[in-house]
């Protein structure tokens, strides 16, 4: 009797243990990117992953794959500052702090709040504004841990469908929160938000899950339906036709910008708010597409 | 003719040959390693392991925060980040200090006597590599005002192993003097390395960067070597050196020392020649020349000479600085019959890695401690609380101290300093001091001339201890606030008007000093005789801050207003016209003064070195 029990206790383990045996495995992202800038300046790496005055990288550790995006506010140009400057500069510095692993996995507001400070670190007098969203996965825990600044975001799509998403943080129309360093005198004036009022979230993933990371220039010209539509003609997760995909999404949102008589999720925006406005948003479009695979070195 | 030919054929060709093999000979030097590595060849082959640094285990200050990335020592271990440009770049290894400005200052330390010259070190940074293996060659890679590293170690222990040996043996692969390179581009440095008789992956480097320009920076280590020991490698005798100190007893040679042919007069002494005709004095006057190691070899000679060379009155000034790396207990218990008249001791980077414990230090300190008024301790990781409290009780006269960089003492150690009532100055950069504790010490030591609080990270609220310095320390005369997270115009408004006769203030990386609120001008009308002023990165000096000090501050000599966007060439001029002791002027990172600026005023006022950094 005792014998019976403790061998289907035995065949038991076994049965489930090969069942869950891929929840032992690490998983990871497999990324790419491409981008457009505004002045048409085609996916011109200019320091690296820096489309017009968008930035972002892509990044790993020994327990996490990190991505960023920042979104350079343009309207520094007035005031003589290159606005690219700040969000490329953020960005290669959370880049940096993510491969010396100085930062916690659970915590992308920890590698948002430390990247802001070693900004103000650097001997050069950095001026600007940017806005923010960073995604990590934990390898191990299969959880993705995101921290969303202002009006760039991500997106979460599952069998189809998109499961999960950011939500934008906007002060008024057109002005989104944002990381800045403004001259002195000009700080009572100029908006600059804490890394704190980022918005955090954490959620499990599956195997073969997208996670599609962008700033505002994809999102305020191409709707959900569109991108589900070209993320369906995504078939394997070889990074060649990531690539392929993410590029085929930039282009048709690039394309949507300036196109006059398109309503544009930013025109039914507008709209929604007594602006009678049509047509796309030409602005800069940086798209980061990710799957989640299992973990190979 | 052809017994001729035959001849000059024969010259030609024994010149031919001699030519060639003295040609080897001086090239040997600089293809030993390959001479070696073909060498090598022909035994079983050899791999030779390419290594990063893994991590920086231990350094003597660096120009960042602590709990940064950007110019700080942690920059070292890893790829490199800039190599091969050149510039001045956040991701790289950059020291506090550069070129001999800060010596200079009142605040600096005064120099030893008896310092080998041989010795001149000033920052050291300790690099630990992955493997251990027989360094073949060690490159630096710096990428910024290159040529300050003048020494690498190796040592025998492995920082990584559970179970370290007690025996720690350091070994110098290269030194040598400090120099500048021509250019501030980037270098790959690699000195021809000593070879050693073990296996190491703890490097050391020593530099000294006071004939550059600039901030050295430097960007990664690479330490090649091998893992098998090297068959031909010649093995160094260890040299009889300080390592006397520690195993010789009172050696009383019977048998007479060193001249034993009687002067004829005095048959009845030993017999030491011609020495026995000088008087006390001028022997001692001789001795004194020699350093440390000499006096205590000459000791063990002969029965005069030991009676002179452990008179307690050599031992006045000591400093021990140039012998950490041998510097054990038992050295300290050795040397301490003869020091107790000692008055300065410098022991700043012994100790470490259980050389010199906090008993032997405590036992040394209660011996000769009782006249002692300078104490130089920094780097000293071996320090406890105990330490400081048998250094509070058993100096009374004490005036300097200097715990720089002691970042291991815990913060209620720093209380003991309060009954140090003399104290003059201290110095606690890079320390865990509470401010609680800072605040103690400042009620009770009035007579602070020079205090340095620099990267202080423990102390909460600096405005607080500006109002305490303002009230109680009337004589301060230098400050250093370097990097201090929260001083406001309140705070530096209180301090400018209760130390009055402040000459240097160091104030960089404080950002919350805004000059707007007119905090600079007040200094600057307050503090006449101010000589040094660091605004470093305070990105709101403005043109009114320079008028100001100007007009007010004509002693000034040494002034910081890097990274400001404010600041125009009027003002300069302004100020350079109306200080005439200026002596260095840093307007890096300043927007509105470009290179074409910096070299007309340069030639206007050829006595200052005007700085301007850059990064591409």
């Amino acid at each position: 009797m005792l014998s019976v029990l403790s061998y289907g206790r035995i065949v038991a383990r076994a049965v489930l243990g090969g069942l869950s045996q891929t929840d032992g495995r690490d998983y990871s992202l497999i990324t790419a990117s491409c981008g457009f800038g505004k002045d048409f300046r085609k996916g011109i790496l200019k320091k690296g992953m820096c489309y017009g005055d968008d930035a972002c990288f892509i990044a790993q550790h020994k327990s996490a794959d990190v991505l960023g995006v920042a979104d350079g506010v343009g309207g520094w140009r007035d005031y003589g500052v290159d606005p690219s400057q700040f969000s490329a500069t953020l960005m290669r510095t959370c880049e940096r702090l993510v491969k010396e692993g100085r930062f916690t996995p659970s915590s992308p507001v920890g590698i948002l709040t430390s990247g802001y400070y070693e900004l103000l670190q650097n001997k050069v007098p950095l001026l600007g504004s940017s806005t923010a969203c960073i995604v990590v996965l934990d390898r191990r825990s299969h959880r993705i841990h995101t921290c969303n600044l202002g009006d760039s975001g991500f997106l979460v799509v599952r069998g189809g469908e998109v499961v999960h998403r950011s939500d934008e943080q906007q002060h008024y129309f057109n002005t989104p929160f944002q990381l800045s360093i403004a001259p002195p005198g000009a700080e009572g004036v100029v908006l600059s938000d804490s890394p704190e009022v980022s918005d955090s979230s954490s959620f499990d993933v599956q195997l073969g899950d997208i996670i599609l990371t962008a700033t505002d220039g994809l999102f305020d010209n191409m709707p959900d339906y569109m991108i589900l539509q070209e993320l369906k003609k995504l078939k394997n997760t070889n990074y060649d036709s990531i690539q392929q995909t993410a590029r085929s999404i930039a282009e048709q949102a690039h394309e949507l910008a300036y196109d006059p008589n398109y309503m544009s999720p930013f025109a039914q925006f507008a709209c929604d708010n007594g602006l009678n406005v049509r047509g796309g948003k030409p602005d800069d479009i940086t798209v980061l597409l990710s799957i989640v695979a299992e973990y190979t070195d | 003719m052809f017994p001729m030919l035959t001849l000059l054929s024969m010259f030609y060709y024994i010149c031919l040959r001699r030519r060639s093999r003295s040609g080897t000979r001086s090239e040997a030097l600089g293809s030993r390693r390959a001479v070696e590595l073909g060498q090598r060849s022909a035994l079983p082959v050899t791999v030779e392991v390419e290594q990063y640094g893994k991590e920086v285990l231990d350094f003597s200050s660096h120009y960042g925060s602590e709990n940064s990335m950007s110019y700080t020592m942690w920059n070292l271990a890893g790829v490199p980040n800039v190599y091969p440009s050149s510039g001045d770049f956040t991701q790289t290894a950059v020291f506090r200090t550069y070129g001999s400005w800060w010596e200079q200052c009142t605040s600096s330390a005064q120099r030893f006597r008896r310092t080998p010259p041989s010795f001149h070190s000033q920052d050291y940074l300790e690099l630990a590599f992955e493997e251990p293996v027989y360094p073949t060659a060690v490159e630096v890679l710096e990428t910024y005002h290159p040529g300050a590293v003048i020494k690498i170690l190796a040592c025998s222990l492995n920082p990584f192993s559970q179970n370290p040996p007690v025996d720690v043996r350091w070994e110098v692969l290269w030194a040598g003097k400090p120099n500048k390179a021509l250019t501030p581009q980037a270098r790959q440095f690699s000195p021809s390395i000593k070879q050693i008789n073990f296996a190491t992956n703890l490097l050391r480097l020593e530099v000294n960067s006071s004939l550059l320009e600039y901030y050295t920076e430097l960007d990664a280590v690479i330490l090649r070597g091998v893992r098998e020991r090297p068959i031909l490698a010649l093995y160094k005798i260890p040299v009889i050196d300080i390592n006397d100190l520690s195993d010789s007893e009172e050696e009383i040679s019977e048998a007479g020392g060193l001249c034993c042919r009687s002067g004829g007069e005095n048959r009845h002494n030993l017999g030491n020649g011609y020495f026995d005709r000088l008087p006390y004095e001028l022997i001692q006057l001789i001795v004194s020349h020699l350093p440390v190691p000499d006096l205590c070899r000459l000791a063990q000679s002969c029965k005069l000479f030991h009676k002179h060379c452990c008179d307690p009155l050599q031992y006045i000034q000591l400093s021990l600085q140039p012998y950490w790396a041998r510097l054990t207990d038992a050295s300290l218990s050795h040397l301490l019959s003869r020091c107790t008249l000692l008055q300065r001791l410098n022991m700043s980077w012994t100790g470490n890695r259980g050389a010199v414990t906090a008993a032997g230090f405590c036992s040394f300190m209660k011996a000769c401690g009782v006249s002692l008024v300078c104490l130089e301790l920094s780097c000293c990781h071996f320090l406890t609380e105990a330490c400081l409290e048998v250094i509070a009780q058993t100096c009374p006269c004490l005036q300097e101290l200097n715990l720089a960089s002691c970042d291991r003492l815990q913060p209620q150690a720093f209380n003991h300093i309060v009954k140090l009532t003399n104290l003059r100055r201290l110095v606690l950069y890079r320390t865990k001091v509470e401010q609680s504790a800072i605040l103690s010490i400042l009620t009770f030591c009035p007579e602070l001339k020079h205090l340095n609080l620099g990267s202080c990270v423990m102390i909460e609220d600096y405005d607080v201890v500006a109002s305490m310095l303002s009230a109680r320390c009337h004589s301060l005369r230098s400050l250093d606030l370097w990097r201090c997270r929260n001083l406001s115009e309140h705070g530096l408004a209180e301090l400018v008007s209760g130390c009055r006769l402040l000459e240097e203030l160091e104030l960089g990386w404080c950002s919350t000093l805004q000059s707007s609120s007119g905090c600079f001008q007040h200094l600057a009308r307050s503090l006449p005789r101010l000589r040094k002023l660091f605004l470093t990165a305070n990105r709101t000096v403005c043109d009114s801050d320079l008028e100001e000090l100007a007009a007010n501050c004509s002693a000034l000599e040494h002034l910081d207003i890097l990274g400001t966007r404010m600041v125009s060439s009027a003002s300069l001029r302004k100020l350079l016209q109306c200080c005439p002791q200026l002596k260095l002027l840093d307007v890096s990172f300043c927007s509105q003064v470009d290179s074409r600026l910096v070299q007309e005023l340069s030639g206007l006022f050829p006595n200052v070195s005007i700085k301007k950094s850059f990064t591409q």
